[in-house]
Formats: C-alpha cells, structure tokens, sequence
C-alpha cells in the first residue's frame, strides 16, 4: 500500500559493504515508507542476501560508505540485538541450529527483548506460552516444536516457519526476509505467505528478497527493485517482476554491461 | 609410578639380549652407502633403550614376550609357494636379500631412488610423522641392509604389489621401503606379508605424496600363531593429495601396525580402514597416529577389531588438531567384536584439539554379535552358529572388500581367518 | 564483530569469594614428617587405630612418587613448605552457633552459605569447614530424628569410631595413589554421612569448604555410607580466598552402598583458580570413588568444576552389587591458564551393571581441559552395560581439548558405546541470536548453558540455578 505521506521507516543512501577484502555494495539507495511491500530481485551474487545482512548487522560485512536510517536513527551504529528491539527483523535464508537452546526459551527470551525496545512490560512464562500458542496458529505449527532445540532438525519449511513465527511474535517494523521462499514446497510456501501477509499492515513495513516471481505470487509488492553486482539497477511495480521471469535476467546482464563499460572506459 | 623405580637389571639385561643377539647377527653396517648411517645411528639408539614393557603407555596392553621368544638371527631366504598375481599387478618379491626388481620391467612413470637422492630422502618421513625413535622403526633401521626406493609420477595403471612370505624360517625379515609421489602422481600399492612359523617380519614403508596425488595403499598381513609382524607406515601428505588405506592383519601371536600420518600443511584426504583380528593366544594391534599440521584437512578413519579365543586385540587411535588446523573434518570409529570371555578389547581413541573451527568426532563400541541379527538369520532357518558365521564374515567384509583388487588371489577373508590351512 | 564484549571477555570475571577472613588461626609449623602426622591426630585425640592408618599410609606416600601421566603442567611441589595443620582459635566445636565466632559465621554468610538459625537453607542441612576443621553443622538434631548422622569426620571419630573404623579406608585404601596417600596421612576434617537400613534422608545434605589460610593445604576426608534400602543427596561447595601461591588441596572422598542404596554426590567446585596468566590458584589434587557393594545399588556423581589453577579428579564407581548403578556427569570449564584433567573410571564387576558418562568440557583462552575416562567390563559383568558421551566446547584457538578415553572390555555379553564430539559457538549462532534482540552475553551464556543442560539436570534444584550463573560468570570476557 503506497501512501506518499506515511512517515519513512528506513531510509538507505548509497550503501557500500564488503565481507572480507571483496566489495558486495557498491551502493545502494533505497527508501521503505509504512505500509509498503519492497522486493529485490536479482541473481545469486548480486548482493541481495549481503543488504540483508548489513540491515541485520552482521560481523563479516563490513559498512565502507553510505548511510542507513531506521526511523530517522543511525541504524549502523546499532548492535544487532539493539536493531531487533527497535523492530528490524531479519528473516534468514539459512536458519541456524543451536543444539541444547530450546525454541520456546529462546522464543521467549527474545520476545521479551523486543517488548522491553517497546517499553512494554516482559511477559512472564504463563503468559507467554498463551501469546506462543496463538501465533502458532499463523504459521500452522505443531507445539511440539517449541519443546525442540532451535531449529535443530528441522526440515527446510519447519525452519522457515519458525522465522515468521519468530516475526509473528517480535512484531516488526521493518522485516527483511532473506530468500524466504527458498527450499519451500508449494504447500509450505503458501502457510509461509499468509503468515507474511497476516502480519503485514499499515503501520510496518517488509522488504522481501528473493530470485523466483513464485513468492511474489502471493504476496503483493508495491515495488519491485532489480539488483546487480552490488546496485540497484532498476525499480519499478510489480510488472517487473512479471517482465523478469518472461525474460530471464540475460537483459540484467547486457544493461549492466552498458553501464560498467562506461566508467571503465574512463580509466 | 611405583614399580617405576624397581625394575631390576638382570630383567632388563636378559631383554635387551636378544636385541644384542640380534645385532650381533646382522652383518655389520660398514659400507658407505644410504642404508649404512642410518644402521649405525638406529643400532645405537636400539642399544640405549630397553625393550617396550608396559610401562610404556605406547605397550600397556601389549607384551612382546612372543617376539623375544623368537630366534635373534636374519632370516634365510626360503622358496615360497604364492598364488599367481592377478591381472593388472606388478608383484615384486621382498626376501631382504635378493634385489626384487632384477629382471623386472618398471612400468613408465616409476623408477628406483638411489645414490644421494635416496640419501636425502630416507628417514625423512619418519621424522616429520615423529616416528624416527619408535622401537620398532630403530629395530627395522639397525638390521635393514636393502631399501626398496622408487619414485612415481603419472598415473600408473599397475598395482604394485610388495609381497613378503617368511614360512616357516626362524629369524628377522627386515624390510624397508620408500615410495616418493610426485605431485599429481597416483599409484595403487598392495603390501602382503605372510608367515607360517616363528619368525618376525619387520617392515617400514615410508610414502611422501606431493601436491594432488593419490596413493591407495593396501595391507594384508595373515600371520601364523608364532610368528610376530611389526609394520609401521609412515606417510607425509602435502596439500591435495590422497592417501586411502585399507589393512587386515590377523593370526599373528603379536601383530602390530602403526600407520601414522601428517598433513604437512593440511587441506588433504586421508583414509584409513582396518580390520585386525586376534584368536588362540594372539595379540592384534593398531597405533595410529593422525596430525594436522595445516588448515582443512580431512580423516575419515574407522577401525575394526575381532577378539575370540584369548585373543587380544588393542587399538590406540590419536588425531591431534593443533593451532594451525582451523576448519579440520576428522571422524574416527572404533568398532570392536568380543566374541569370547577369555578374550580382551581394549580400545581408545584420542583426542587433541587447539583450535576452535574443526569438526572431530570419535565413537567405540564394543560388543558380541548383535543378537536381534542373528535371530533375524535364526527366524529364517539359519543354524545359530552359521549365522554367528555370517555375521562375522559380513562385519570383516566391510573392510576386506576394499583392498586392491590385487589382494584377491590371496583370500583376504579365508587367509585371516585361518581356514584352509593344515 | 561490532561487539564490544567478546565471547573472550564474557569468560574472565573477577572472582567474587576472592576475600580473606580476618581470624586469628592456630597453625603447625611448615613441613611433613612422621611427627608432624602424630601431631594432628594427638590435636585431634584420635583413637590409636587412626593413627595407625595414618602412619603405614604415611610410610607408603614416601615410597610413591607423584604421578606424571596427566596432560598437567606445574612446577614441583615442595611438600615441606606445606603447613598441614591449620584451625581458627576458639575452643571445642561449639555446642550452639550462638557460641562461634561471629567472625566465621559472618565468613560463610558472604558465601551465600548463612549458617544461623534464622537466615539458613530450609531444607538443606550444612557442614560448614574452615581451613582444617570443622565449624558447624546445622539440622542435626532434625537429622538424628531419623537416624542419619551428619557430622565432621573428627567428631563421627569420636561418637561413632566403630562405623569410622569399620569402612574408612575401604573404597580408597590409603597407599591408592599418591595424593590419596598424602591425605590419608594429614586428613584434618571433613564430613562424615551415614544413612541407615531403610532410610531415605529427609533433607538435602551439603559441606561447605573454604580455603582461608594462604600456606595452608586442605586434606579433607568425607566418608558417606548408605545402608540397605538408605539413600540420600549430597552436595559440597568450595572457595578459597585468592593468593598469589599456589595452595594444594587433596581430599578424598570414599561412598559406600549397601543393595538397593543409593547416594547421590554432586558438587560446585569454585576454588580461587589463579589470575590471567596463571599465577595463583588452588591445585586440586582429589580422589573420590564409590563403591556400588549392594545388589541394586546406585551412586552417581555430578560435578560443576569451574575453578582450581589445576583440577585432577576422577570420581570414580566399582560396580560390584549385581544390577548396580554408576553414573557420572560433568562439566569443566576452563580458562586463562587453567589446566583440568578429570574424568571417571566405570569399573565393572558385577553382572547387569549399568554406567552412563556425560562429560561436557568447555576450554577458554589459553587452558586445558582433558577428558580421561577407563571403562572396564570385568569378566564376570554379564550384561554390563555403558553408555559415554563426551562433548568439547572451545573457545577461542588457544585452548586445548583433549578426550583419552580408556575402553577395556573381557565380557563379550556386555556393551560399550562411547561418543565424542567437539563444537564451538560460532559466530553465526551468536548473530542469529542477537539478530533475535538477545543481547551478547545472554546469547552465550544461553549456549553455553545449552551445551551443558544434560548435566545441570541433574543438580538438585536449589544449585542448577547457581550452576548457571556460575558458568556465565567465569565465561565473561572469553569469547569473540
């Protein structure tokens, strides 16, 4: 849903980053008012999941220019649990497994985080279970995963479902979800949409990356953004999404190609 | 720690005689050659130190009193009677004496290390895997008077096979080889060490692979119930290369073989399976020595061990994973039959680990048979004791199915179990 | 990492029963001889049997030599700059707390361990020992109601000498090793449990050890016998006050179980462990061993051992009662400069026996933590059964993890199995974490707590918790 006037909750102006000596962002501009569904699009490499990670703050990417606003804050001067409070949440391409954690503690501990970011009061073990069982139900998830280790032998879909139900319940502002549709079948794919689409509303905000037009089938995008080799190339509605699974990225390629040739030529 | 203080000389005297008898027996290493240097340093060193006891943590669980009850001379070289070699084997002879390539034709891409080259070379490998000052290995180097050296490059289509047959001579077989791969080279080798009386074979194989080669090594050792193996294979990997071992020894009244391996600078494969097999009064046993020195290297190692009669089967697997060996994949199993309670497992792997970025993983078991096989066997007809049968064969034939090829002719299986034989 | 804490710096935080009592302490002068052992069991009027036992375990400990064979590393022990005797002054072990000095009560207060009839635990029952002797034991009389005696071991020599006489020196005989040959020459005090036929103790029992003199060695001995059908949970807890030498601590714990007894022993061992680059700190030289003599009989041990400049301690299980019960849970943590060779011996004998190990190391900036463990199936142990797990979790790339684990088997109807593994905490995890809105230190502790569940399940409630925080305290600063 655009709406000219709602206020902007992440703002990023031409973002740089590199993971080790190898420059990723080379950057990247991008605004996200409330209320908006963002996708990015673009082959693997093109330095999708590495905003993500930047978003997030992850420890092996390394900001070397550019700025990101999270509601009018620095956003990269935040520990990355300090960005989870606030309402950043980053749904992972790869979920990781933490043997010996269980979910629902770990569920727990981090949803509490995010009330006490809300200045809301911690909810206490009775409590929460009441609020987990609900949200449960957004991503049809079987109770008995709570009892589990986080993530720890879950399939790919389980994983995924535990990242929206991790959504579900640390009520985001802004989600980034990482490839989300990755690994999905269709069945799961869809449980994982209502979820994103349950949640999404007026006042957040979901930025979602991803290379295949499926998800995008379910879920709407205001904008759709086309990334390459560490920029964003092109943006439109969701026609261009449409545009790319009819042509393939091939035309990425030539148009890239066109505006890399130029500064080369210079040097 | 108390009996430490109390070994009494006349023991210890009567012990290191036999080493001396031996000695004494081996012609006297006064050439110039390779060989020569090396004899005199190991002979000193062999003289400074006592025979392994179980004091020493390396022989805690294995007497050696079968291998000074053997006679202290070099053994004669006898006629033996061998299959005939399979198809695609190039079987050289190992009798300690004779030179086993005369009137052999070296297929291309190998060819025998001698001279300075051979002088540089020999003993390098004991060093960098640490097994230089290891008794067996100074035993080897004091009485070893011929080295079989040769150096690959290419690919060789060929097995090598490197076949020893004591009989029933009494004495010492030493042998001592050296394989040297050049980088991107790859081999299969095949050593078969047969016994049939009491007499001890005694063998070194030292192996450098350069960059990218491969060596699939094989071992078969059927013993005879007086005679003693000691085989140490030493083996110096650099980065890319591939060292696959499969060995079987059994039957021996004291087998012992000690691979032990060092990724120089990691980032390399090596492979170890192994089967022993200890029944009668026999003693099996495995020490195995794995090193990382370097980032990303690999170990997949998995040991089994049959123990019936009064057998005795030991096994001693170390992997050490310094500073240097981020990112090091290590897995070891030990697996372990006791099929008699007058026989004895004892087993442990180990462990050493500084540096955070690795996965290692170790696990042992030991048991008999499992019983809901063999009542599955049972529930369709089979008699108990041919199931036990079965099952034993199928536990050993995990192993022995992944010798060369060339092991074939010799009946891995039925050579270790001692069928057939008078 | 954009962390300002580092796993490395959760790991050193500063050691909070570091302090020293101000009391004025009766002390023996340095040294070990045959008249230094006559000396404290004149102190402690002992009956000629124990002085006996004192002196052939003496005589022995100078034909031993002290063992070399774990990974440890610390110069040479001057056994004569050693002072083995060392008690506060007051009189007689007080018949009422009313009577300790304030000063001992106000001690063991600053331990979390209040000992007056108002402030203490409601349902754990404590013997309070200072340096050499014993202090106070607290729910006595309560105890004596059912029969259990609970008491220091100087007095249990003094009102029940025959049970003393009877088991002392049974399970570790006092030439067993070194360290337990030293300390069966010297023991000064320690607790003395004794559960009969039937009885299953109503409250938790627990003793509380602290080091307070700096060239004082501690050589407690505790004695637990559990009669046929008794059964009781134990637990000890230690600190020491921090020095800039070395002091040594060798005890020995003996348990004996009848059939169908059992004894639970766990303990949260906190002894000062020296600074950051290694000076200081309790070297920690124990023997503890149970004897499962009953048919159907259980002892298991936990263990939380976070502290000591250098740990060697293998509590250990004879399986002898047919259908007997072994098991052993532990977790070592270690860092800056530490060095733990600990482990147990599952020792077999009987048939049906049954033995479970979980052992969680978990080795920090430049310690060493070693895991060396025997399990030995008799050839009379049918059916024995054991079952071993054990799990390395490093931190850092300066520490060593190493896992020796002996595996001796003469019964083919019995079954082995034994897994290892090593893991750290990777930086993924910590982020997915913090990406969750947990903060750094809440991650790893999370983790590491995490890793080590399977052992603190097994405290008895009111010290899982401690457990917990323990661990978190001592990884602070180590990891990153």
């Amino acid at each position: 849903m655009i709406r000219p006037d709602a206020p902007v909750l992440l703002e990023i102006r031409d973002l740089q980053a590199r993971v080790e000596d190898q420059p990723i962002l080379k950057g990247v501009s991008l605004t996200i008012r409330a209320g908006e569904i963002h996708a990015v699009m673009g082959r693997n490499g093109s330095g999708k999941s590495t905003l993500s990670k930047v978003l997030a703050g992850h420890p092996a990417y390394t900001v070397t220019g550019g700025s990101v606003h999270y509601r009018g804050e620095d956003l990269l001067a935040l520990e990355p649990e300090q960005r989870a409070r606030l309402g950043l949440f980053l749904g992972f391409q790869y979920p990781v497994e933490i043997p010996g954690v269980s979910n629902l503690e770990f569920l727990r501990v981090a949803t509490n985080a995010r009330r006490s970011g809300k200045g809301e009061e911690e909810l206490d073990t009775f409590a929460f279970e009441d609020l987990v069982k609900e949200r449960l139900q957004v991503v049809q998830m079987d109770p008995a995963f709570l009892e589990r280790s986080v993530n720890e032998g879950f399939s790919g879909g389980e994983k995924k479902r535990n990242e929206i139900l991790q959504m579900a319940l640390l009520d985001p502002l802004v989600a980034v979800l990482d490839e989300t549709d990755s690994g999905l079948d269709i069945d799961a794919l869809r449980i994982v949409a209502g979820g994103v689409n349950h949640l999404a509303g007026p006042d957040n905000a979901t930025l979602l990356i991803t290379h295949y037009q499926r998800l995008l089938d379910v879920i709407t995008p205001d904008y759709v953004h086309v990334m390459a080799a560490g920029r964003i190339l092109r943006t439109g509605g969701k026609e261009l999404a449409l545009e790319l699974e009819e042509r393939g990225y091939d035309w990425v390629d030539a148009e890239l190609a066109a505006t890399e040739r130029a500064p080369a030529e210079v040097v | 720690m108390v009996a430490a203080s109390l070994s009494t000389p006349p023991v210890a005297a009567a012990r290191s005689g036999w080493t001396t008898a031996l000695l004494a027996a081996a012609p006297g290493a006064t050439g110039a050659d390779a060989l020569a240097a090396t004899r005199r340093r190991a002979a000193e060193a062999l003289q400074a130190i006592p025979l392994p006891s179980r004091r020493d943590e390396a022989w805690r669980f294995t007497d050696v009193s079968a291998l000074t009850a053997l006679s202290p001379s070099l053994l004669e070289a006898s006629a033996a009677e061998m299959p005939a070699a399979a198809d695609g084997s190039l079987r050289l002879v190992l009798d300690g004496q004779g030179d086993p390539l005369e009137g052999l034709a070296l297929p291309e891409g190998i060819e025998p290390i001698s001279g300075e080259a051979l002088e540089e070379l020999l003993g390098q490998v004991l060093t960098a895997t640490g097994s230089d000052q290891l008794w067996p290995v100074l035993l080897n180097g004091a009485i070893a008077s011929r080295v079989l050296a040769l150096r690959v490059s290419g690919t060789i289509a060929p097995t090598l096979e490197l076949v020893s047959e004591t009989g029933t001579a009494a004495g010492v077989l030493p042998l001592r080889l050296l394989l040297v791969l050049e980088p991107e080279a790859s081999v299969e080798v095949l050593q078969v060490h047969r016994s049939a009386g009491a007499n001890l074979t005694s063998v070194v194989l030292e192996a450098r692979l350069g960059e990218g080669a491969t060596l699939r090594h094989g071992l078969l050792a059927p013993g005879h119930d007086a005679g003693c193996l000691l085989a140490t294979l030493a083996v110096e990997q650099a980065t890319g290369s591939t060292f696959r071992s499969v060995s079987a020894h059994g039957g021996w009244a004291l087998g012992r073989l000690e691979p032990r391996l060092v990724q120089r600078e990691g980032a390399a494969l090596s492979g170890l399976k192994a089967l022993q097999l200890a029944d009668g009064r026999q003693i099996s046993d495995t020490h195995s020595q794995m090193v990382f020195a370097g980032p990303d290297g690999r170990l997949e190692q998995l040991h089994k061990a049959v123990a019936d009669g009064q057998g005795r089967s030991v096994f001693n697997g170390a992997v050490q994973v310094p500073r240097a060996a981020q990112r090091t994949d290590a897995a070891q199993l030990s697996r372990n039959l006791l099929l008699s309670d007058r026989a004895r497992i004892d087993t442990k792997p180990e462990l050493e680990i500084v540096a955070d970025d690795v996965r290692c993983a170790h696990g042992a078991t030991v048991s008999r048979l499992q019983l809901d096989e063999l009542f599955y066997l049972q529930s369709r007809g089979i008699a108990a004791d041919q199931a036990a049968r079965l099952l034993l064969r199928g536990f050993c034939e995990e192993v022995l199915q992944e010798l060369p090829a060339a092991a074939r002719p010799w009946q891995p299986l039925a050579s270790l179990l001692g069928e057939g034989r008078p | 990492m954009t962390s300002t804490a580092t796993v490395g710096d959760l790991v050193s935080q500063p050691y909070k029963y570091g302090f020293i009592t101000d009391i004025e302490t009766e002390k023996i002068a340095k040294g070990l001889s045959e008249d230094v052992v006559r000396l404290i069991s004149a102190k402690k009027k002992e009956p000629a049997f124990l002085l006996d036992f004192r002196l052939r375990a003496y005589r022995q400990w100078l034909q031993m030599e002290e063992p070399d064979w774990a990974s440890l590393g610390h110069p040479p022990i001057d056994y004569q700059e050693i002072i083995y005797y060392a008690a506060p002054k007051q009189q007689e072990k007080k018949a009422s707390l009313d009577e300790v000095d304030p000063k001992l009560l106000e001690t063991f207060d600053k331990l979390g361990i209040p000992l007056s009839e108002q402030k203490r635990l409601s349902n754990v029952a404590v013997d309070a020992v200072f340096d050499s002797v014993s202090i106070a034991t607290t729910y006595r009389e309560k105890l004596a109601e059912s029969g259990v005696i609970f008491c220091s071991i100087s007095e249990a020599v003094k009102d029940h000498a025959d049970l003393v006489e009877k088991y002392l020196g049974t399970v570790v005989p006092g030439n067993d090793n070194y360290f337990a040959a030293l300390n069966s020459a010297v023991f000064s005090d320690g607790s003395f449990v004794f559960i009969p036929k039937g009885v299953a103790c109503p409250m938790e029992l627990s003793t509380y050890f602290r080091i307070n003199s700096g060239d004082t060695g501690q050589f407690e001995r505790t004695l637990i016998v559990a009669e046929e059908g008794a059964s009781v949970s134990y637990l000890e807890g230690c600190t020491a006050p921090m020095f800039d030498t070395n002091q040594l601590h060798a005890a020995v714990v003996e348990l004996v179980v009848l059939d169908d007894a059992s004894i639970k022993y766990s303990t949260v061992q906190n002894w000062y462990a020296g600074d950051e680059n290694g000076k200081g700190g309790i070297y920690n030289f124990v023997t503890k061993r149970g004897q499962c003599r009953g048919d159907r009989s259980h002892i298991s041990w936990t263990q939380v051992e976070t502290g000591s400049a250098i740990t060697w301690k293998y509590p250990s299980c004879v399986l002898q009662g047919a259908d007997s019960v072994g098991e052993f849970y532990s977790v070592a943590l270690t860092n800056n400069r530490q060095q733990a060779d600990t482990g147990t011996k599952m020792i077999h004998v009987g048939p049906r026996t049954r033995s479970t190990i979980v052992s969680k190391g978990i080795s920090a900036g430049h310690s060493s933590n070693s895991y060396r463990g025997l399990v030995q199936i008799g050839p009379k142990a049918v059916g024995a059964r054991n079952y071993s797990q054990c799990d390395s979790m490093l931190i850092g790339d300066q520490a060593a993890a190493n896992t020796y684990p002996y595996i001796r088997s003469q019964q083919p109807d019995a079954s082995i199995e034994h897994e290892a593994s090593t893991c750290r905490i990777s930086a993924d995890q910590l982020f997915y974490l913090q990406s969750r809105g947990i903060a750094f230190e809440e991650a790893v502790s999370m983790m590491v707590s995490g890793f080590c569940r399977d052992v603190f399940n097994q405290l008895p409630m009111e010290f899982a918790a401690e457990a917990d925080k323990l661990l978190a305290l001592k990884l602070e600063g180590s990891v990153g």
